[in-house]
């Protein structure tokens, strides 16, 4: 397939990715927030602050009772649900004889319901709550048209993998904020609301028995093959993807690397002992996950990039 | 010729029904009687309309908005001040209804037209005989703005130039059908007609009723197998491509939509690379070939080497490739020597010079400026006249004398004695009219014209019907949608005399007989079932058929 195609299908993917996620951390915030604090103490911190910071926003000035209305529909901040859901309906314009006319509808009805303010109600305090629950809802809408209408080709694959890179890095993202640091390890309190912002409570209540405590909760998310969202089984399907993709697996940049990561992890999760310290882990494989974006930018798109194609 | 003043509509405005619609004479109605009674082919369209009544009709409108919106079926529109917005496309719920007959009769003039048009314009780039026989003056062709130099003996595979075209017509109110336009650049427009018939059967299905319309749909596998068949491949299959200018064109989405329903690649310039004579794609695999492509961007821009430098949009080395056969283009470079203006009064005696026919359909009667005798007579009434530019399309700096204010015809009296070669005149057709939904749901008289598309490969097909646009203010004619024209969906009736009908109708074929419907539920009684069964069969193995 065209390499144009393939660089828009790829960032279509992270785009719906990111609004998706940004729609849930929003959401299970939102909740937090308007309670006061629990009786037991809570392992990790995750707030609106650190919600800004994990879009990697420093300025502590802007906090609390802003951050969550700016990441829902502020058209001028980039990380937002809105700038996200526009972009996704821009590269779909772009692809729209790519993707099935059934998805091009269901992005672009999105665009339209978040544009000029969202749908009445929105401006009430429950605004955020609202828009991210439409968010969540139409992106489900958006994947289940594409995996029901789209064919299982390259175009599939490469707008599947823009998705899943975009999903483990908002995971790490969100381990790497809300972690506490190794030095502060005994404090291990529960981190409830890190399972509710990525939507894996229930799986983790029927995977794991122990207390949704920051240990437990951070490896699940980081090594639970079983959870979809969790960030080995992201890479396990992103393998997937690109050995279908490429033509030459075997010796393909990407492929392989992908392949290390995944073993690297699942070799952590067996070796690792509990309550060992996982910052490192995420910060590694983070820096790991952004080498295979390169890598795929110059094996797949080099064509597009050396046509000064933005981005 | 018509009156400057139209008599407005008495009861415009008035909640009327359909029946005491009334059309405006001296006009011909394709759907009423002068009297105001429905035509015999359109009685029971007629009846549905005035069941669904103005407010029905506005329902719909608001749903088809609605659609048009979430699809993305929009054109952009710049208001004041250099702001555009988005517009859904406005289609009008009422078709035109085109008997079989009247269809056949379109269509064969088109063929012949369109061969005509082929022919002419491989003369053009090879031995000129239109011109050496006096038919056609050089010096006319040669200053047309499309004339290529670039593409002289190059006779590209099946010799078809013309693959897609696409000729306006009018209908005038003695009944005749005359071409007003040829478009064989780039004609524009498909999309709509099939996206109409789409939108028209999800929002007023009651009006197919009493009617077998002709399809529209199969439009892109004609066209994708025209094009595969002049494709220089030696492989199987050929690869097709559609070549777009980018998103910022007005017309991107029928581009994206033609070649989604056509299922191959979409391309911009940045795509393509030509190496060694041989047009490639680059994809993530490395290069491809490409063997065909449907291109919708003007011959100017299509290569910086041969033609305009400074495009951006272009392939450089694309012509080379196209000389060297390795590549086969829609519509081929230089065609534009055919839709051109001052061309267009020569075609009738192209058809008779190259096919040794009559003309099926007339021309609307046209005065060539650069004439000096019609000049003359065309400056005593330029009030009375249509006057066009030659090398442009889309109703752009068309001015209508009748409908002209003072100092605009003093204007374009003024252009045209200055370049005379550069504009035509033709007579005002009165256009015929087509009732369309108003203000409050009320049906109007609108006027209206047709554009068929034609698709030229091993040999022409032309889909039922094609776009008509209607001109949406009240004693417009200008239809074109860049200045506030809409759409109808145009049907094209069966009769059952049609060679190229479709096949038998899906009800006579005998469904076959299928399996009852199974449901799983897994209730107490099934358990104690199963169990029981599960027992019975453990105590005596299962005995084998006797015998």
């Amino acid at each position: 397939m065209l390499a144009r195609i393939a660089h828009e299908l790829y960032w279509l993917g992270r785009n719906l990715a990111r609004a998706e996620f940004t729609a849930r951390a929003v959401e299970a915030v939102f909740q937090a927030e308007l309670q006061g604090a629990s009786d037991t103490k809570p392992g990790v911190s995750f707030g609106s602050g650190g919600l800004l910071a994990m879009f990697g926003d420093v300025d502590e000035s802007e906090r609390s009772s802003q951050a969550l209305g700016q990441l829902t529909l502020d058209a001028d901040r980039p990380g937002s649900m809105l700038a996200s859901i526009e972009r996704a309906r821009e590269g779909a314009r772009t692809v729209r004889d790519v993707i099935s006319a059934e998805m091009w509808e269901a992005i672009n009805t999105t665009a339209l319901g978040l544009r000029g303010g969202g749908q009445p109600g929105w401006a009430a305090p429950a605004g955020p709550y609202l828009a991210s629950q439409y968010v969540k809802e139409r992106t489900a809408l958006i994947w289940g048209v594409s995996n029901r209408s789209m064919l299982r080709d390259e175009a599939k694959c490469f707008l599947d993998a823009g998705g899943l890179i975009e999903v483990s890095d908002m995971v790490l993202r969100m381990l790497r904020v809300a972690l506490p640091s190794a030095d502060a390890a005994a404090a291990d309190g529960h981190a409830l609301i890190l399972l509710q912002a990525v939507g894996g409570f229930h799986a983790y209540l029927r995977a794991v028995t122990s207390p949704p405590n920051a240990h437990p909760v951070a490896r699940f998310l980081l090594f639970e093959r079983g959870y979809p969202d969790s960030v080995a089984a992201c890479v396990d399907s992103l393998h997937e993807v690109f050995t279908a993709a490429d033509a030459g697996p075997r010796n393909s940049k990407p492929v392989l690397r992908v392949s290390r990561l995944a073993a690297d992890l699942d070799f952590q999760r067996r070796a690792l002992p509990d309550g060992a310290e996982l910052t490192g882990i995420c910060e590694g494989t983070q820096q790991e996950l952004a080498r295979i974006d390169q890598d795929v930018a110059e094996r797949y798109f080099a064509g597009a990039a050396a046509a000064g194609l933005r981005r | 010729m018509i009156s400057h003043t139209q008599t407005p509509a008495e009861d415009a405005g008035a909640v009327t029904p359909a029946s005491e619609y009334r059309p405006q004479a001296p006009f011909l109605d394709e759907l009423f009687e002068l009297d105001g009674t429905p035509r015999p082919a359109a009685s029971a369209l007629v009846e549905q309309l005035r069941l669904l009544g103005p407010e029905g009709m506005i329902e719909a409108g608001r749903r088809r908005d609605a659609i048009f919106m979430q699809q993305g079926i929009t054109f952009e529109t710049s208001g004041g001040g250099g702001s555009s917005h988005e517009r859904p496309f406005p289609l009008d719920l009422v078709p035109r209804v085109l008997s079989g007959q009247e269809w056949r009769d379109i269509k064969r003039g088109l063929a012949q037209r369109i061969r005509a048009l082929n022919h002419f314009v491989d003369d053009v780039y090879h031995a000129r005989e239109i011109v050496r026989e006096g038919i056609v003056p050089w010096r006319l062709v040669a200053s047309c703005s499309h004339f290529a130099r670039a593409v002289h003996g190059i006779r590209p595979p099946g010799g078809v130039y013309t693959h897609v075209a696409g000729c306006d017509l009018v209908r005038h109110s003695d009944g005749t059908w005359k071409v007003i336009e040829d478009n064989v650049r780039i004609p524009s427009g498909i999309s709509y007609v099939l996206e109409n018939r789409a939108a028209m059967a999800r929002l007023v299905p009651e009006l197919f009723a009493s009617y077998r319309v002709r399809p529209v749909d199969h439009y892109p596998q004609l066209l994708l197998s025209a094009l595969r068949s002049v494709a220089p491949s030696a492989e199987s299959e050929a690869t097709v491509v559609v070549w777009t200018p980018g998103p910022a064109n007005p017309a991107y989405f029928e581009h994206a939509f033609l070649a989604r329903q056509m299922g191959v690649e979409l391309v911009e310039a940045s795509d393509l690379v030509v190496r060694d004579d041989v047009l490639y794609m680059r994809t993530t695999r490395g290069l491809e070939r490409a063997h065909a492509v449907y291109r919708r961007l003007d011959d100017d821009f299509v290569d910086p080497l041969e033609f305009r430098p400074d495009s951006l949009l272009g392939v450089p080395g694309l012509v080379r490739a196209y000389r060297a056969g390795s590549v086969a283009i829609a519509n081929a470079f230089g065609t534009g020597v055919a839709d051109d203006k001052a061309i267009y009064c020569f075609v009738p005696d192209m058809i008779r010079f190259y096919l040794g026919e009559e003309p099926i359909l007339e021309n609307v009667r046209t005065y060539l400026l650069s004439d000096p005798e019609q000049l003359e007579h065309v400056l005593a009434r330029l009030d009375q006249l249509v006057v066009k530019p030659t090398g442009e399309s889309g109703g752009r700096g068309v001015m209508i004398g009748p409908h002209a204010e003072e100092e605009e015809i003093e204007r374009m009296r003024e252009t045209v004695i200055a370049h005379p070669e550069r504009w035509i005149a033709q007579d005002v057709v009165r256009l015929s009219t087509v009732p369309t939904v108003g203000e409050h749901g009320v049906l109007q008289p609108r006027h209206v014209d047709l554009r068929p598309f034609a698709v030229f490969g091993e040999r022409i097909d032309i889909v039922p019907g094609g776009l008509t646009r209607v001109a949406l203010e009240e004693g417009s004619l200008i239809v074109n949608s860049s200045r506030g024209g809409g759409s109808k969906d145009t049907w094209v009736l069966e009769d059952g005399d049609d060679a190229d009908r479709a096949g038998p109708p899906i009800a006579d074929t005998q469904p076959p007989a299928l399996p009852d419907l199974r449901y799983g539920a897994w209730t107490g009684q099934q358990q104690q079932q199963q169990q029981e069964h599960h027992q019975q069969q453990q105590e005596q193995p299962a005995p084998r058929a006797a015998g």
